[in-house]
């Protein structure tokens, strides 16, 4: 037996459809979200005061009367707020960006509809409510851009002092042979491509409850994606010393990216705790959160394509702006989209020459920052829409086009024209296996032969393959300028005096199912029983730093930091179990919780025995150099990025009457590499493209010339419904990453990143025979309608 | 302070009197006065459906009624559906799915699958769907949510208590 195996593990955990831990107690309604936790009989409630302008100046606030109210502590503004927390600004180190900050609370001025003005302390949420009724604020109305295309108009007003011309950030990049791709191209294939402003909706809205504690210290609960960075944050921000400081994340009610943002309440509601010495608590409501949260994907594309008569991409220019609101917001600024469409939109393709220019702009909009999938989907949406057209233009099949252009398997790993590396993947197999389980050869042959018109809707199928950045680590943050974003995650798996395992992991679960999956690693990494594991997270206090939860990011980097943790103990418990053996280390294989020496079974050590050893619970001493207790660390950094792949393909049905699309197939070939937990896995993905329909079909913020949110409620920002969503075909290759630690790739944004191009290209299919241009999204009834009534269909 | 009034109903078999403001939602009376957290707020604009309660035997937007306004009723919220030993068979059929992640929205889910099973044994697809638009998940795609419901329905064809 090799020393680097030595015990041996793989008890087959890992790949199996393991049931969630976590169901038991949330289907009993004990769930304990941040408003369900019990909070001290003394604790204040907040609420804020909003802005019902996207521009204007604050010329005076009244709060003499809300303060008079029986029951409110306290009603603070800008100025106040900005004494206790220092102006919050996301550093990105990006040649050509701009920093800006904001005050927690607006100070003189507000820039988009929704920021905060003043916050109400009171005794109950409902006099904190109350409270802000009677708060007066006096404002003067100023100019409002709220537009991608009118942002940097000479004429249009400065949405921030720092941020000359509203151009947060312009970014450039260009191989030598663009020109020559050009030169050389048999066809020009171009398209403008616009993306509908959305956001994630959680369920749960977001939320806090700051509690000191004794020393001064401050317990603070929050509905975050990111425990450790808001907890630096909070210590940078608030200048109190981050050890005294614990960040607690109870359960959140799902997060999807939004959660992992640092929001002005959250410093507010910390800040308060700290200065009145005194519990207090905010919850969101809807209109709040539809406001406040960031926003995503208000985007455009124009992107053109060399092509050559065989439909290969000789070299491809995109010229990328993205809305980046009101504020570049933290932690990863307003940057997040227009660095990440720039660098992903090459996907699985060999385009070698390539060439991007890339704007983040400034407008009176609610902050944009990260949402499930960021960037991709419009990114994809924009080369996979490329695809296609080359495909009208060269009457080519639309999976042909892609097969001429993908990245062989044979030739991974692959590195990308912006230096990405592919380790391994399934791009062509991926494609292939969807369209057998899709029939889509036989959906192209009826649509020959009986047309797409059938029974008066127009029915048509749409693929996209993609590429998913996951897992990505310090050195893929640096090359989008995030320099203070760490990358690593860290794990303790630790081996308790029975014999029972206890895991720390440095992320924090939204609904991703962790307490199973990392169960699931550590028990067969360190050759426990499945049911002796017991993992935590989301509490600062609880282990070591980390980078936290998002962007695909757990299993990848707390599957590998858990998985070097697992070995070290191993390696203890194997040193120890030769020594109480009288073998070697190298000879003990640790199995299903015992260990033994090589092939001698019968004279097995369970976990406790030898745990009692190294705890000095026995009578053994322990072997010579050997610390106390079974607990190890480890941290682990993944590479650059950690590249998944999938192939989505959307048969859809336009109604030629009221442009209403059904779904009517829907099929995912996904390859995340090792597979921790195949369950989890499809939940991850159905539950993606459940999001991308809504994106790509109804989901939109709609803002007025004023800067005014039309669609401040969820019934007018329309979610995807039981009906809207249909029943899925998935299938999963499994090309095991050879470049992450356990061969994990990320799945958590693959449902949404494929979803938007396949179901904008299917109606695009389906719309064919009418010559209408399908580059937009939402694909409302109103819009297809339209289109069709136009071109007389 | 508004004022408050007495109000007395039963909740999951258990007769609760209490003293509420006249402007107490449903939803926070049951979370906040009984500890019955179960019971979750999504919108408030009676739009999510995660606040689904069983009012008088149907379902109900706890975010939508006050308090006061359901004062003899009989209320039953989802910490009424499992005993300590076992999960209700619609729980343990949103288990054996997968219809959950980050169970938020569950408890709402749960309590209308509930009013559907005891009016219909024998649900199809559609029935089901349609029944399901009462409330909004975001994560899970609706479709291992669909299917638990259903084979729920088998299960307690098969016998199982209501």
């Amino acid at each position: 037996m090799s020393s680097d195996r030595q015990g041996a593990v793989g008890h087959g955990a890992v790949g199996q459809s393991v049931l969630r831990r976590e169901d038991d107690y949330l289907l009993r309604g004990q769930g304990r979200f941040v408003d369900d936790l019990p909070a001290p009989i003394n604790t204040l409630h907040l609420a804020f005061v909003l802005s019902p302008y996207a521009h204007a100046r604050i010329l005076s606030i009244d709060v003499s009367e809300a303060r008079a109210l029986d029951g409110v502590v306290d009603v603070l503004t800008g100025p106040d707020l900005a004494a206790l927390v220092k102006p919050i600004a996301a550093q990105i180190e990006l040649p050509g960006y701009h920093l800006n900050s904001r005050n927690v609370l607006a100070v003189d001025e507000v820039r988009f509809a929704g920021e905060a003005v003043a916050v109400v302390v009171a005794e109950s949420h409902y006099l904190a409510e109350d409270g802000i009724e009677l708060v007066q604020v006096d404002y003067e109305p100023l100019p409002v851009v709220v537009k991608i295309d009118e942002a940097t108009d000479p004429a249009a007003p400065q949405v921030n002092p720092t941020v000359p011309g509203n151009v947060y950030y312009e970014g450039r990049f260009k191989t030598d042979g663009v020109a020559a791709g050009f030169d050389a191209a048999a066809h020009v294939i171009s398209e403008d491509f616009r993306s509908n402003r959305v956001t994630a909706v959680p369920i749960e809205p977001r939320g806090c409850l700051a509690v000191p504690e004794q020393a001064g210290n401050l317990v603070f609960y929050s509905s975050t994606q990111i425990h450790h960075l808001l907890r630096t944050a909070l210590a940078e921000f608030l200048d109190v010393s981050e050890s005294t400081l614990r960040v607690v994340v109870p359960d959140v009610g799902g997060g999807f990216g939004i959660k992992a943002a640092l929001y002005p309440e959250e410093f507010v509601c910390a800040a308060l705790a700290l200065r009145l010495r005194q519990p207090v608590k905010w919850i969101q409501d809807r209109y709040g959160a539809l406001l406040t949260d960031v926003h995503a994907r208000d985007n455009r594309y124009r992107v053109e394509a060399a092509v050559d008569d065989h439909g290969i991409v000789l070299a491809l220019k995109a010229e990328i702006r993205t809305n980046g609101g009101a504020y570049s917001a933290l932690p990863f600024g307003c940057t997040l989209e227009t660095t990440g469409g720039a660098r992903m939109i090459v996907g699985p393709y060999r385009i070698e020459e390539y060439e991007y220019t890339a704007t983040a702009v400034a407008t009176h909009t609610a902050p944009v920052l990260a949402y499930r999938g960021v960037a991709q989907p419009v990114c994809f949406m924009a080369i996979e829409g490329i695809m296609d057209r080359i495909a009208r233009r060269l009457e080519l099949d639309p999976a042909e086009v892609r097969l001429r252009n993908m990245v062989p398997t044979s030739e991974l790993p692959w590195t990308n024209v912006v230096g990405v590396r592919y380790d391994t993947g399934s791009f062509i197999e991926s494609l292939n296996q969807a369209m057998e389980m899709a029939k889509y050869d036989e959906f192209r042959a009826r649509q020959a032969t009986q047309g797409r018109l059938v029974d008066g809707k127009y029915r048509g199928i749409g693929i996209c393959s993609f590429t998913e950045v996951s897992g990505t680590g310090a050195p893929g943050w640096r090359a989008r300028g995030l320099t203070r974003l760490p990358g690593f995650d860290s794990g303790t798996v630790k081996v308790e005096p029975t014999g029972k395992v206890t895991a720390f992991v440095s992320h924090a679960h939204s609904g991703q199912g962790h307490f199973t999956t990392f169960a699931q690693v550590v028990a067969d990494e360190l050759g426990a029983r499945l049911e002796d594991v017991t993992v935590f997270e989301g509490d600062t206090a609880a282990g070591p730093y980390g980078t936290n939860t998002f962007a695909s990011r757990s299993a990848v980097t707390g599957g590998g930091a858990l998985v070097r943790a697992s070995e070290k103990a191993r390696l203890k418990l194997a040193r120890i179990a030769a020594f109480m053996l009288e073998s070697t280390p190298e000879d003990i294989v640790v199995s299903d919780g015992q260990m033994y020496v090589a092939g001698v079974p019968s004279r097995a050590l369970s976990f406790q025995e030898v745990a009692e050893t190294a705890y000095a619970m026995n009578t053994f001493d322990l072997p010579e150099g050997e610390s106390f207790g079974i607990e190890e660390t480890d941290f682990y950094d993944p590479p650059l990025v950690t590249m998944a792949n999938a192939t989505h393909i959307a048969q859809v049905a336009v109604d030629a009457g009221d442009g209403t699309v059904d779904i009517e197939g829907y099929t995912v070939v996904h390859d995340c590499g090792r597979i921790i937990n195949p369950m989890i896995v499809d939940g991850q993905v159905m539950g993606g493209v459940a999001q991308g329909i809504g994106e790509a079909l109804m989901e939109e913020f709609v803002y007025d010339p004023d800067g005014q949110v039309r669609t401040a409620t969820l019934a007018d920002y329309l979610l995807p419904s039981s009906v809207d969503v249909p029943n899925f075909q998935i299938a999963h290759i499994e090309s095991p990453s050879i470049d992450a630690v356990g061969g994990f790739k990320g799945v958590g944004e693959g449902g949404v990143i494929g979803a938007v191009p396949a179901l904008v290209n299917a109606v695009a299919d389906a719309l064919f025979d009418l010559d209408v241009n399908v580059n937009t999204k939402p694909l409302r009834p109103a819009l297809l309608s339209g289109l069709i009534r136009e071109a007389g269909g | 302070m508004t004022d408050e009034y007495q109000v007395k109903v039963t909740v999951n078999g258990r007769i609760r009197e209490s003293r509420v403001e006249a402007r107490w939602l449903l939803a926070d009376y049951l979370r906040h006065d009984l500890g019955l957290t179960g019971t979750h707020i999504g919108c408030e604009q009676g739009v999510c459906g995660a606040c689904t309660v069983l009012l008088d035997g149907r379902t109900a937007r706890s975010c939508l009624h006050f308090a006061v306004a359901v004062d003899g009723s009989d209320i039953r919220t989802v910490e009424d559906l499992a005993d300590l030993d076992e999960l209700h068979p619609i729980q343990e059929m949103f288990h054996r799915k997968h219809a959950l992640q980050c169970g938020f929205c569950t408890p709402g889910f749960l309590l209308t699958t509930v009013e559907l099973l005891e009016r219909n044994a024998d649900p199809d697809e559609a029935t089901i769907r349609e029944t399901l638009m009462n409330n909004v998940c975001r994560c899970t795609g609706y479709a291992n949510i669909v299917d638990a419901v259903a084979e729920a329905a088998v299960e307690l064809r098969r016998g199982h208590r209501a």
